[in-house]
């Protein structure tokens, strides 16, 4: 029988970490079932309780910023489908909206009500792989494929409209390329009807379930002055009692024509973040029904020139991503190149709030903060 | 019947709840696994999967006219689109035609950029080969179109 | 030993009372190897039930529907390269797991299938159970200590301590099981008690509720319900089962005790668990749910009734294999599906054949006892498998908190109280002579 060896002399640490006789020092390291992607974290233990967390990011960095730099505009589209793969067409509208505002047009307005309708399409199926993830980790394996499975009806219509179901590339700077399909709106409806349901299921489960309160209520509270601190946005400060959604504040498409309401959390603990996210799924669907139902006929395409060659100048346009907002920097220098793609990722600086959430909790809770962030990696790290 | 809340939790309804909903999904009619490869799903007429080179039905004559915008659209560049002038008619003449799957995003800038019918994203989805060689196809290749496979086992 | 053999065939004692050696060896063998065929099946059972819950098929690619699933993945534990970390203690480690299971199948001797279907019935059978399955958590810190690491010691540490903590409240549970079976009145309300008669025998437990014409779970509604409830929990946090599985979560940082196992070693393990689920199911179903007991015996008495319910198993049997022979027919025609085809068709007819083999009288009157109690088991696996489906899993200390602040409260009240209300004659007539 062999014996291996591994020289772990070179497994060191920055120098942070000292291996105290009361601190032990735990990796979580990027291959791990529960960190949704590859994420690195190093925890200081005392016993079952966490003094301190450091995340190490960057395992899945792909240099996106600095391919948008010898991109044109429109073949820089796609890339961005791919940070946030959980939720592209909300990727690709920020970005789209970024680029007509630096070239100075406005999408037409069916072309807004379509996007409208896709980008909260794409937010409950966000939710849903939140939900299903999130449940697993915390040991309930269901809820995974129940959710899987309706984000599936999703994912038809995706591919019914714009060819694919996760990179979806669904929008042009301008508008919309695609027409919507025979019989999109009747399946858009019949989709709304056939998920409601399905969500109270997912209640049904977890809500009052007493197992999931107790590992929920009172985990990892972040209050709304150390939420605005850290720049954190979306359900994570809006469970933090903080209202504050960019649909609302700073109304982009067509928002501001629907009637809906932006779910609020008292504590700011994990429970209250699940709760905000299933109701935000509700009013997404709120928002679909008005949308098809007012959706205008008309151009799809504003006259946008077939070399985008915006004007010199900078522009930082964010939207409600379904993880939080979601920013674009754009810097013109007046070719049909960008100078300087920067996006301001939700999960990223989401991220940093791990460490406060995390403090004096036990080891199993970390995985549960980990989930209730809705941090993906491919957006942490670009 | 809203009981106290002391009476829910002690009867465990809650838990009860949540076991109803797990054992009305067996019945086999809510069984949603498409079993693959005797299954194969529904693609949409719109999926962006393995181009096509179009060729004219009567003529035999491919559809393409060297005009190189799919090559100039593609983020990755990996399209090279090869010709010659005709004398003749003065036009371009596609000679040779090569698409990198490999590093193909499946975007559909070409689809989208080609002047005529020609480059045209099919409904195939099985791509995978034993060789990296297989993935960059050829003028042939792409005019043949999609060869799906057949499972025997 | 002909003698031997055809002497037993007509008593009504278990072989090891009746001191027949052969029939004792013949019994330990089926019930053995019936455990172990049994644990694999229950491996496909859980794959499949498991995948249903969760919308999905489960295994269908290795045989037909996936049968032979199991035996795939054992051939693949066997041939798993045995690996021993570096500076484990090589006795210990090796001993672990044959520990675990020693233990798992010796509380299987005292089970009892039927009226005289076990393999021996002692005196104190219940209390020898609990014992040898208390023996068992010492397994799991050999395993834990012997691997040299600190994960799987932390494991094996949460393991044992959760396992004895709830076998503080299933023995209380238990214990109220046992002073129900002192009661002398009948039915569900019946109380009196004669001293001295209460048992620990599991063949007698069974025995007095059919005299007492009532499950012990339905005994002094809600009290027998709640013990029974009280035992439900607690065996499943005995067995490390979800939602009581953290210590072998596998999203969790600790992976458990057997985390330097694998291959055949971690096939015992997994092995004695199964068979763990096993005796603490037949451990509920004999206290609690009547043994061997067919449904209503009171309700539906008579002989006519009881000539009708022991169709019941090969009429079970017969739609069991109906089901198979209809999913193998309608398989999609395939040509890489006829071998699968013929395979279920050929298991379809073989279980009809058993089917009919349980309609022969002599066979029929033999076999009800140990299909009600099977069916009885069975039921109690499902319900594990449907609780691993819809359920979350506790934290460590919620689980330690649920264990010692509120089921060995509720075990101690129930206790006191059933104890109380059996000597409700007793109590009255002794209030009523201090009053006289």
């Amino acid at each position: 029988m062999t014996t291996n060896r591994v020289n772990t002399d070179d497994w060191g640490d920055r120098g942070t970490t000292v291996l105290d006789a009361n601190e032990l020092v735990l990796n979580m390291g990027p291959q791990h079932p529960s960190t949704h992607g590859v994420l690195r974290v190093i925890l200081k233990l005392d016993g079952e309780k966490i003094n301190g967390t450091e995340c190490v990011i960057g395992y899945l960095h792909r240099g996106v910023e600095k391919i948008g730099e010898n991109r044109t505009y429109t073949q820089f589209a796609p890339y961005t489908d791919r940070m946030d793969y959980v939720a592209a067409v909300s990727n690709g509208m920020g970005y789209c909206e970024a680029v007509e505002k630096l070239l100075n047009v406005e999408a037409p307005p069916r072309a807004q009500y379509i996007r409208v309708i896709m980008a909260e399409l794409q937010r409950i199926a966000s939710h849903q792989v939140w939900l299903g993830t999130h449940a697993l980790d915390i040991g309930a394996m269901t809820p995974l494929f129940y959710t899987f499975r309706d984000r599936e009806e999703i994912l038809k219509i995706f591919e019914k409209y714009c060819g694919a179901r996760l990179t979806t590339h669904a929008f042009r700077i301008g508008g919309c390329q695609y027409e919507t399909y025979e019989g999109f709106e009747k399946e858009v409806l019949k989709f709304c009807d056939f998920v409601e349901p399905k969500i109270g299921e997912y209640e049904a489960l977890l809500t009052t379930n007493r197992i999931w309160v107790e590992r929920t209520k009172g985990i990892g509270i972040l209050n709304g002055a150390d939420c605005k601190a850290l720049g954190v946005t979306g359900p994570v400060l809006r469970a933090s009692g903080v209202k504050w959604d960019l649909r609302k504040a700073q109304p982009y498409e067509a928002y501001a024509k629907f009637d809906f309401e932006i779910p609020v959390g008292d504590h700011g603990d994990t429970y209250d973040r699940y709760l905000v996210r299933i109701r935000e799924m509700y009013q997404s669907l709120r928002i679909i029904r008005q949308a098809v139902e007012g959706l205008p006929e008309g151009p799809i395409m504003a006259k946008v020139p077939k070399i985008i060659k915006p004007p010199v100048g900078e522009i930082y346009h964010s939207i409600e991503a379904p993880k939080g907002e979601l920013g674009y920097f754009l810097v013109s220098d007046g070719s049909t190149q960008p100078y300087r793609t920067r996006i301001r990722p939700p999960s990223f600086v989401n991220l940093q709030a791990l460490d406060k959430m995390v403090r004096g909790m036990l080891m199993a809770d970390v995985v549960a903060v980990i989930g209730t962030l809705d941090i993906v990696l491919g957006e942490v790290d670009r | 019947m809203t009981l106290p809340k002391i009476a829910r939790k002690f009867l465990l309804l809650d838990l009860l709840k949540g076991l109803s909903v797990t054992f009305r999904y067996q019945a086999p009619k809510e069984i949603y696994t498409e079993q693959y490869p005797l299954e194969r799903p529904e693609i949409a007429e719109r999926y962006r999967g393995l181009p096509r080179l179009n060729v004219n039905p009567e003529t035999g004559e491919t559809l393409c006219i060297a005009c190189d915008l799919c090559a100039k659209a593609c983020p990755e560049h990996l399209i090279v689109v090869e010709s010659e002038r005709d004398p003749a008619t003065k036009r371009k003449v596609l000679t040779n035609y090569t698409y990198d799957v490999s590093r193909c995003m499946f975007c559909g800038l070409c689809e989208e950029a080609c002047s005529t019918d020609a480059l045209e994203l099919t409904q195939d989805y099985e791509i995978a080969q034993f060789e990296r060689e297989g993935l960059v196809l050829d003028r042939a290749r792409l005019e043949r179109g999609p060869e799906p496979t057949v499972y025997t086992r | 030993m002909l003698n031997q053999l055809t002497s037993y065939l007509n008593s009504n004692q278990t072989p090891g009372q009746a001191g027949n050696m052969l029939w004792v060896l013949i019994y330990i063998l089926v019930v053995f190897g019936g455990v172990s065929l049994f644990v694999m099946v229950m491996n496909w059972v859980e794959r499949k039930a498991l995948a249903h819950f969760q919308i999905r098929l489960g295994p269908m690619r290795v045989g037909p529907h996936g049968l032979l699933q199991p035996i795939a993945d054992a051939l693949k534990l066997f041939t798993k390269e045995d690996v021993m970390p570096e500076g484990a203690d090589k006795a210990i480690f090796w001993s672990a797991p044959v520990w675990v299971v020693l233990t798992g199948f010796t509380t299987l001797i005292v089970v009892p299938f039927g009226m005289t279907h076990a393999v021996t019935d002692m005196n104190i059978g219940i209390l020898y159970m609990l014992g040898i399955s208390s023996l068992g958590v010492l397994g799991i810190i050999m395993a834990g200590w012997s691997s040299n690491s600190h994960y799987p010691l932390l494991g094996s540490l949460r393991s044992s301590a959760q396992m004895v903590s709830y076998e503080v409240a299933m023995g209380l549970a238990i214990v109220s099981a046992i002073v129900m079976t002192s009661f002398t009145g009948l039915g569900m309300y019946g109380a009196g008690t004669t001293p001295g008669v209460g048992t620990l025998s599991m063949i007698e437990i069974v025995k007095a509720q059919q005299a007492q014409h009532v499950w012990f779970v339905f005994k002094f509604f809600p009290l027998g319900f709640m013990a029974f409830g009280i035992f439900a929990v607690a065996m499943v946090a005995e067995t490390n089962r979800a939602p009581f599985d953290l210590p072998e979560a596998e999203s969790e940082l600790v992976a458990g005790f057997h985390t330097e196992y694998s291959g055949l070693r971690w096939s015992l393990f997994m092995l004695a668990e199964y068979a763990g689920m096993v005796a603490v199911s037949s451990i509920a179903t004999t206290l609690w749910l009547g043994g061997w007991l067919r449904p209503f015996p009171n309700l539906l008495p008579g002989s006519t009734w009881d000539l009708a319910f022991s169709f019941v198993p090969g009429l079970t049997i017969l739609f069991v294999a109906a089901v198979t022979i209809r999913q193998a027919l309608k398989m999609p025609q395939h040509p890489a599906l006829r071998a699968n085809k013929i395979g279920m068709l050929g298991l379809g007819l073989f279980i009809a054949f058993l089917g009919l083999v349980l309609f022969i009288p002599g066979v029929r009157v033999r076999v009800g006892d140990i299909f009600w109690f099977c069916l009885k088991v069975g039921f109690f696996i499902y319900l594990y498998i449907w609780y691993r489906a819809t359920f979350p899993r506790y934290r460590f200390d919620q689980l330690m908190k649920v264990g010692w602040k509120v089921l060995l409260p509720l075990a101690l009240g129930v206790l006191i109280v059933t104890g109380v209300v059996g000597l409700t004659p007793e109590l009255t007539a002794w209030v009523k002579g201090l009053f006289a």
